[in-house]
């Protein structure tokens, strides 16, 4: 096999980890914070996607305006979400607003299937990205690479803000002690909301970069949904550094299968799941018992 | 106590009563045999998530390998209903081990997702294994051979049949709760700690009450497959795995009765509904969010604490 294929290949499993990181830091972060595994993350991850379709195809603003009018727009649904339903069962077991979210998944799956029908849409990759760079040793998309530099730098800007600003604090509060972000109380549920906001945009912002590389489709939510879950499994829940690292591990795993072993592509990232259960069951970077 | 016993009798009397006439109470005669399904699989499902307390995300993966363990034992091995039930049984024990023992790896949420990753391998390796399960064609063609001399052919026979299955399942999980290992199973789930103090390890305790659960999960699944005649391949997907989870928290998680009545609701409520619209999809999600948000508890407490009080 030719080293550039492989190169390509390798660059192809990296963009495809971008998406996972970006679906998996919005997890992580909202349930390191809020304690809620958002099932509906999927969904919305779908309705950036949708979102941008909608803006670019029929309101024909650019792939600029979608990039930052989508997350916005699936941050504020994720937060008028957060403050109707998920802010209410924040005092019961865990699983009550799992099943919450799970039913909010099939709302929302099921009103986009009835608004654009069951049949995905086309999008185009934006004029100004079409195209290949020359890297030296090979040709590469230039919208490939776009996601790339995207997800660097939104990563480098998310662990700055959660460094450096008082939200930050809190998320930090919240994913490395989970007591402590009980303890802050009831009395920050604005905080709580903007932080399900971060996390809902973050996803809406993947389904946007997604939408030109894959096909926007009703299902393409709950497709990745679970996959995303395995990722934050391996990289330990709540750990954004893990979340970062097994995003690109698991888009390595999933690229390389296609290439060499098709019929592994759909389960053997649930092996190396297992796998890691097996001799690390709190992931890369997950503390023991949090959130347990 | 009088009052109580005299409750107890009435109850009985009015659940014999539904069941032999339920064929005759629902729209057709299958409907109320999958009612009756999804009670079994309810009943081993709250011997996890209500007496254990664990929240299992991927309990269709028994209920799918119950469905084509049965299925395709039917279809190559035997015409022997109990022996093909009891392979569909097998398999879904001999997956449950070692899933069961990854996953108790983990508790609270994270039990929930590794449990739905694992679930969704079943379904992948299903969805990939056409020669062997028909891929999302499903497993088509699964006979329903007769009971020794009794003929389970016609609907309502079979009915009745599925009918003395599920109430030998309801006595046999009502003896394991009663049982020392079901009052195991709740003293690990009220206080973990206190139980291991008194020699109780948890994970062992977990494993069995994961792998039991599964056992029925099977049962029901093979009955499944033999009802339909096919086994489809959603019979192992995400939406029949949250379908329990609601079904069993519906009806009242730790009661036995109340997922039993959740299981048979719900299933009657989905039918309808998928019999009146194409947007039920949409309806079953707000039903999922409005039974969170406001019967939480399950409709059988709710009903105790109104009228048996």
């Amino acid at each position: 096999m030719e080293p550039v294929f492989l190169f390509s290949q390798f660059f192809n499993g990296l963009v495809l980890g971008c998406i996972y990181v970006l679906l998996s830091l919005g997890l992580t972060v909202v349930f390191g914070t809020l304690g809620v595994v958002n099932f509906a993350h999927g969904a919305l991850y779908m309705l950036g996607a949708y979102a941008a379709y909608t803006i670019a195809n029929h309101l024909q603003l650019n792939f600029l305006a979608c990039l930052i009018l989508c997350p916005l727009i699936v941050a504020a649904i994720g937060m008028v979400l957060e403050k109707l339903l998920i802010s209410k069962l924040y005092k019961l077991p865990h699983y009550y607003n799992l099943l919450l979210t799970f039913g909010i998944m099939f709302i929302i799956q099921d009103a986009i299937k009835i608004i654009f029908g069951p049949e995905g849409e086309p999008f185009n990759i934006p004029d100004l990205l079409q195209g290949a760079v020359n890297l030296g040793f090979m040709y590469y998309p230039k919208y490939r690479l776009f996601i790339l530099v995207v997800t660097a730098l939104l990563s480098g800007g998310l662990w700055l803000f959660i460094e450096k600003t008082r939200l930050g604090a809190i998320i930090r509060a919240g994913t490395d002690n989970a007591e402590m972000a009980d303890a802050l109380g009831t009395n920050i549920s604005w905080t709580f909301t903007l932080i399900f906001g971060l996390g809902a945009g973050l996803s809406g912002l993947a389904g946007v970069l997604a939408a030109p590389i894959q096909n926007v489709q009703p299902a393409m939510g709950m497709d990745i949904l679970v996959q995303t879950f395995v990722v934050v499994i391996i990289g330990g829940m709540g750990s954004i550094g893990g979340s970062i690292l097994a995003g690109l591990v698991i888009g390595q795993i999933l690229t390389f299968s296609i290439v060499f072993w098709p019929p592994g592509s759909t389960t053997l990232i649930y092996a190396f799941m297992a796998l890691v259960l097996v001799t690390r069951p709190r992931g890369f970077f997950g503390r023991v018992s949090f959130f347990e | 106590m009088q009052l109580k016993a005299r409750h107890k009798i009435a109850g009985i009397i009015v659940g014999a009563v539904v069941l032999l006439a339920a064929p005759y109470l629902v729209p057709y005669q299958a409907l109320a045999t999958q009612m009756l399904i999804f009670a079994i699989f309810a009943i081993g499902f709250d011997i996890i998530f209500g007496y254990t307390g664990l929240l299992s995300f991927g309990h269709a993966a028994f209920f799918g390998l119950g469905a084509y363990g049965t299925g395709l034992s039917l279809i190559h091995l035997t015409s022997s209903v109990p022996l093909a039930l009891g392979m569909g049984i097998l398999l879904a024990v001999v997956v449950a081990i070692p899933m069961g023992f990854l996953s108790t790896q983990r508790h609270g949420i994270y039990f929930a997702m590794v449990t739905l990753a694992f679930a969704q391998l079943i379904y992948f390796i299903a969805f990939q294994w056409r020669s062997l399960t028909g891929g999302d064609d499903g497993l088509q063609g699964v006979p329903r051979p007769s009971l020794g001399p009794v003929d389970l052919s016609s609907d309502l026979v079979y009915y009745y049949f599925v009918m003395a299955v599920f109430i030998l399942a309801l006595v046999l999980g009502v003896r394991i709760i009663r049982s020392p290992f079901g009052r195991a199973l709740q003293a690990l789930r009220e206080n973990t700690d206190r139980a291991m103090s008194v020699g109780y390890d948890p994970r062992k305790y977990k494993l069995i009450s994961f792998v039991i659960s599964a056992g029925f999960a099977a049962l029901a699944g093979g009955l499944y497959a033999m009802l339909q005649n096919f086994v489809p391949l959603f019979s192992l997907g995400l939406d029949i795995s949250g379908e329990i989870v609601l079904m069993t928290l519906v009806g009242g998680m730790g009661t036995i009765y109340g997922p039993v009545i959740g299981a048979m609701s719900i299933v009657y409520v989905k039918d309808f509904l998928s019999s009146q619209t194409d947007i039920w999809p949409l309806i079953m999600g707000v039903l999922y969010v409005v039974s969170v948000m406001t019967f939480r508890r399950g409709v059988v407490k709710e009903l105790k604490e109104r009228f048996f009080k």
